[in-house]
């Protein structure tokens, strides 16, 4: 390579062999691309079939179909019921947390931001848990309520990481100290009230057992909101990954761009946590994979995360209720467990931010 | 300098202030269309100050910066983008960009929300590419390219939002003699070629200047150097605006200062 460079820089006009080579080189990621998201897609259906037959029942694929489509069978509709709201839970969830990470990696220009770690999961997730635990008849707002408990502790984050800018590190040790409060006040709630309202255990755990298809209902429409805005903003995550002024100069207001696409982050994570509970490094592993495989620009990396996040939530949540059953260890817990080195390894591995 | 028709931007009682400190004093100038204009003067005279609140990364205390008559304060981000263009001092990118798409993003400000690239927009990045001389990296990734190579990727996005005024904050900084000089042969092709107005912050007094038609020199917030560069360089300006004495003398009809 070394001394391809100085040849060429002797010899411009000898320059084709490398331009050739430039373009083999995009050709070879552009097919990597597509590799990696026929792979995922097929990845994803396998495991949902797969996903369906885990478990103390279990059906053929033929008496599923036919279950679902043509006639009653007893264990297809208890399959249905049971294990159908909590396979779609958390595929939309992972989608929804891997997008979140993408675009508060975007949006606060640091490869290590994920809505678990900076504390915005647990902040949603605090007000989710009061909300169930003095208010259980308003459940229909628990939603929007984790939004706004998502949005002040992002609000908290931000502001006590500024100091004349950003910087990667600060926003990550603030983020451990909101995510801390926030978890610790969750548990607290937990504890007070005896642990035996389920509702709150099951967002503090991170417990998705016993989700039903209003669940899966008051999940989707803002989960599908929010993964449409995110594709819309693709153009400015990918002008915000230029330093501020040059996006300016583009015509592009970075302050308010921030903002809005902060939110739709706040959004994704905060949702899903109301209904999945708070779930860590989900979204700092998935598009660090994705940047990986499909590159950094957002029109693959948006879609492939979505794919990607889909598919992790739901394996850690099959291994879960797998690895000891009938006991089961909470998606939550499986992420953290295999999350935690992982966010290690990142570390170790680069200079740019742990320096 | 007066105002007249030819007048690209103008600049008219500009204070500006952080705090208690006052940067600029009441500064007026104008920039003459089809010229390359550089401002030069020690650290601290304002220099950075004057050129982003010219290039409308800040907000005057006092004053206005006029762009075609018109106040820049009251023109929206994306219009003034679509006039003028800025190569920032310091730039970065995702490593695995290629150029191609870097310069694509200086369509940006012509281009509307999801909208993809039109005929127009593919025929300006060919030519950003082609006048910088990066065509031939057009597929290769930003982390690939040198520091000097890099300097021409950016200045074709710049060039590729297709603008009448284009600003340069000291485009040499990071780059070896012979890429300065590549680079500011560029600038000045692209003005005599083209006839874009330049508007540029250099530091090196002898490039200043060799490439500029007029030199606006700033000393604690007010211009006290302006005009043609042979007229307005000589020990006596210098002094003023770097406080130190250098001699100057001329080499072929040209004249050069002696920085050691």
């Amino acid at each position: 390579m070394e001394t391809m460079k100085s040849d060429n820089q002797r010899l411009p006009e000898r320059g084709m062999p490398q331009v050739n080579q430039d373009q083999i080189r995009r050709q070879q990621k552009a097919a990597r691309a597509a590799i990696s998201f026929g792979v995922m897609i097929l990845l994803l259906v396998i495991l949902f079939f797969a996903a369906i037959n885990i478990g103390s029942l279990k059906v053929s694929f033929g008496e599923l179909l036919k279950g679902l489509f043509v006639e009653f069978n007893d264990n297809v509709a208890t399959i249905y019921d049971l294990r159908f709201p909590r396979i779609i839970i958390s595929m939309l969830a992972g989608a929804a947390i891997a997008v979140s990470g993408v675009l508060f990696q975007a949006v606060l220009k640091n490869p290590l931001a994920d809505p678990g770690i900076i504390g915005i999961s647990s902040g949603a997730s605090f007000t989710a848990v009061l909300i169930t635990a003095f208010a259980p008849t308003l459940y229909f707002i628990t939603p929007i309520v984790a939004f706004f408990g998502g949005v002040a502790a992002f609000f908290l984050v931000y502001c006590l990481s500024w100091k004349g800018g950003l910087s990667p590190l600060r926003i990550i040790l603030t983020g451990v100290a909101v995510n801390a409060l926030f978890t610790g006040l969750a548990n607290a709630f937990n504890s007070m009230s005896g642990g035996n309202l389920s509702g709150v255990a099951s967002i503090v755990e991170g417990n998705i057992t016993q989700k039903t298809w209003d669940d899966v209902s008051t999940l989707f429409p803002y989960v599908v909101a929010g993964l449409f805005l995110a594709v819309i903003f693709i153009r400015e995550c990918n002008l915000l990954m230029l330093e501020d002024k040059t996006a300016r100069g583009l015509g592009i207001n970075v302050n308010k761009t921030r903002i809005v696409i902060s939110l739709v982050a706040v959004l994704l994570a905060s949702i899903s946590t109301a209904i999945a509970g708070a779930i860590s490094f989900l979204g700092l592993i998935v598009p660090h994979v994705g940047r990986i495989l499909v590159g950094s620009d957002h029109k693959s990396l948006v879609p492939f995360s979505a794919l990607t996040g889909a598919f992790t939530f739901l394996l850690a949540d099959t291994i879960g209720r797998t690895v000891a059953a009938p006991y089961e260890v909470s998606a939550a817990v499986i992420m953290s467990v295999v999350g935690g080195p992982f966010f290690i390894l990142l570390l170790r591995r680069s200079r740019k931010y742990a320096s | 300098m007066q105002v007249s028709e030819n007048t690209a931007m103008e600049v008219k009682d500009l204070s500006f202030a952080y705090g208690n400190n006052k940067v600029l004093r009441q500064i007026s100038l104008a920039v003459d269309a089809g010229k390359i204009t550089t401002i030069m003067g020690a650290n601290g005279c304002g220099k950075t100050t004057l050129f982003s609140l010219m290039t409308k990364n800040l907000t005057p205390g006092k004053g206005k910066v006029k762009l075609d008559g018109k106040n820049i304060q009251n023109l929206h981000l994306t219009e003034f983008a679509k006039k003028v263009s800025i190569v920032h001092q310091y730039n970065s990118s995702a490593d695995d960009i290629t150029v191609e798409r870097l310069v694509s993003y200086g369509r940006t400000p012509h281009q509307k929300m999801m909208a993809g690239k039109n005929e127009e927009d593919a025929r300006l990045i060919e030519w950003a590419m082609d006048v910088t001389n990066v065509t031939k990296y057009r597929d290769r990734e930003m982390s690939k390219l040198s520091g000097g190579q890099q300097q021409r990727v950016w200045l074709a996005m710049a060039l590729a939002q297709n603008t009448q005024i284009l600003f340069l904050d000291e485009p040499t900084t990071y780059l070896d003699i012979r890429y300065q000089i590549e680079i500011l042969k560029l600038i000045q092709k692209l003005n005599r070629e083209y006839g874009i107005t330049i508007v540029m912050v250099l530091h090196d007094i002898n490039q200043a200047i060799h490439f500029s038609n007029w030199i606006i020199g700033l000393k604690d917030g007010k211009v006290v150097v302006e005009g043609a560069p042979d007229e307005v360089i000589t020990m006596e300006t210098l002094q003023q605006l770097y406080g130190i004495r250098l001699s100057v003398t001329t080499v072929e009809g040209q004249k050069f200062v002696l920085t050691v």
